[in-house]
């Protein structure tokens, strides 16, 4: 349904994305995940035929967005990232506005209207004014407007900035329920967020794609070790250098905790048995080992900050 | 045609939901009625010919009022970020320009018709000469109408409303004084400077002649400047 093949956009002479290609198929929610500034609005803003890329095409709901870019427009729901909306419109009118602009025929606007404002909890404020609504509500107002012409492909950027915790679980629930009948690109820089609503997730950085998968791929795919927390009851100091010894151990690092220690090993072994047997022979008193799962959080940060040491 | 008149709609609509349109519209029917105290009911040698004139002086008006209802037409979308929005839905470029243009032809055409309301009550006392004032108003219109569109050229080049503003004015300005420079240049660069005044082709409206020469030169201003508008919003895509 979006396929964009070797997308860059040049800034003047800075480069926001450099070759970014990617496709998301029929029913899928992808989240495009990347720190700040890494060029997930600019990509998003190519999809959504606001501006051209500088090279590269893409195209969306099998439309090109350089050729049929009005066609292309017409399968979207977008909802960018800041919260822009006319102020002195009340909710109905500028949702009304929005449906006509779309194309939408009049009875097919009142029914999608009552619809989008139901989901997107909008019913009490339907008639208030957009300048006197709080900042979750107008998100949910600019959500509604992307859902509104019932678009095959919706592409959020950064859906839920600015929420509460209870928003953020509504708005992620109902981005959920969207799967399925759409297709879902959605920006995010929260990796739990990434992690729970998506079931791909592409990994942008410094306007390059450096990772692409599911959240459990990525995670097993880039874990390089794997890492075991041993805590032991009498630290003598000398522990770390004396685990390194054992066979097949890469690494020891102290946990935060004290006691503690991250034990990396090499990838496919099993060194619970040989550690514990260890501990116990030289009486340090083993209280707790196990494995540790790598979080995206970790394959996010170590990805990020790998390309920043090769730069 | 939807698109425009949607988008004409939308624009109509929020100049009455601020006080900007009653305003501007008090304001601008308030100097008038002034002037036409001033003229009619103040000096008892006055001749219904007069009324050329003052139409002549709500051109001059209009040269100030127009920009600032035109000013915030992209430029406030621009600086709000409402345009990223406007420029994702299934309409072109052009579809918005013409429907932003049309909601503020519409709105000054409104209040014009409003004004028509002074030689009515002229009418009362004195023999008007009313295809004199309907063509002085065709002329007003059709001024104003350019107006907007340089107006609406201006608003799209920035995104500070004042500096759309500013930009309009003195545009409008320069159009406005440019025949009086035909008196101190050559014949033929003269003759150009006339063509290009607003004023010189204004003034065979106010007395009453309707000449072909004088619409084409309103009508290749608005042309000119919504082609240029749209092609500015085009271009600012690209960057």
């Amino acid at each position: 349904m979006i396929q964009a093949d070797g997308l860059t956009k040049y800034y003047a002479q800075h480069p926001a994305i450099v070759d970014v290609s990617f496709q998301v198929e029929e029913g899928e929610i992808v989240a495009f995940l990347g720190p700040n500034a890494a060029g997930k609005t600019t990509t998003m803003r190519i999809l959504t035929g606001y501006m051209p890329a500088t090279f590269g095409t893409a195209q969306v709901a099998g439309f090109d967005l350089g050729e049929q870019s009005l066609q292309a427009r017409r399968n979207i729901g977008y909802m960018p990232e800041a919260v822009a909306l006319y102020p002195d419109m009340r909710v109905h009118q500028y949702l009304s506005y929005c449906g006509r602009l779309q194309g939408m025929g009049k009875a097919e606007l009142t029914e999608r209207m009552e619809y989008v404002i139901d989901r997107c909890g909008l019913s009490e404020r339907a008639s208030s004014i957009i300048g006197t609504l709080s900042l979750g509500f107008r998100q949910r107002v600019s959500l509604a407007q992307a859902m509104l012409h019932d678009p095959p492909v919706l592409i959020l950027d950064e859906p839920t900035v600015g929420l509460d915790p209870n928003q953020i679980v509504e708005v992620r629930n109902l981005i959920k329920s969207l799967a399925g009948d759409h297709t879902v690109l959605l920006s995010t820089h929260i990796l739990p967020e990434a992690q729970m609503t998506c079931e791909r997730v592409i990994i942008i950085n410094e306007g390059e794609i450096i990772a692409e998968g599911s959240p459990q791929a990525l995670t097993s795919q880039l874990r390089q070790a794997e890492t075991l927390l041993v805590t032991i009851r009498d630290d003598d100091g000398t522990v770390a250098r004396q685990m390194k010894n054992i066979p097949e151990v890469v690494d020891v690092r102290s946990a935060e905790q004290a006691g503690s220690y991250y034990v990396e090993t090499k990838v496919g072994s099993d060194l619970r048995a040989n550690i514990s047997e260890f501990i116990v022979a030289n009486g340090w008193g083993l209280l707790e080992l196990r494995p540790v799962e790598m979080s995206l959080e970790d394959v996010f940060r170590e990805l990020t900050t790998e390309e920043k040491g090769v730069a | 045609m939807r698109n425009i008149l949607t988008i004409a709609g939308k624009e109509l609509r929020s100049y009455f939901t601020s006080p900007m349109a009653y305003v501007l519209a008090v304001f601008y029917l308030g100097i008038i009625g002034y002037i036409f105290i001033l003229i009619f009911l103040l000096s008892p040698q006055a001749q219904t010919e007069h009324l050329g004139n003052l139409i002549g002086s709500m051109l001059f008006l209009t040269l100030f009022i127009i920009p600032m209802l035109t000013m915030g037409l992209f430029a406030q979308e621009r600086a709000s970020g409402t345009m990223e929005l406007l420029m994702t839905r299934p309409v072109r470029d052009w579809e918005v320009v013409i429907g932003k243009f049309l909601a503020i032809v519409s709105l000054f055409a409104s209040v014009i018709i409003i004004s028509l309301s002074y030689p009515v009550i002229l009418e009362v006392v004195a023999k008007v000469d009313w295809a004199m004032i309907l063509t002085g108003y065709f002329g007003l219109l059709l001024a104003g109408a350019a107006f907007a569109a340089l107006g609406i050229f201006a608003s799209s080049l920035t995104s500070n409303q004042i500096a759309a503003a500013i930009i309009a004015v003195f545009m409008l300005l320069f159009l406005w004084l440019v025949g009086a420079l035909s008196y101190s240049v050559s014949q033929s660069l003269g003759d150009v400077f006339k063509h290009l005044s607003v004023l010189e082709n204004y003034q065979d409206f106010s007395k009453g002649i309707i000449d072909t020469k004088n619409i084409l030169y309103f009508l290749s201003l608005i042309f000119v400047s919504l082609f240029l508008a749209v092609r500015t919003i085009e271009n600012r895509r690209t960057i």
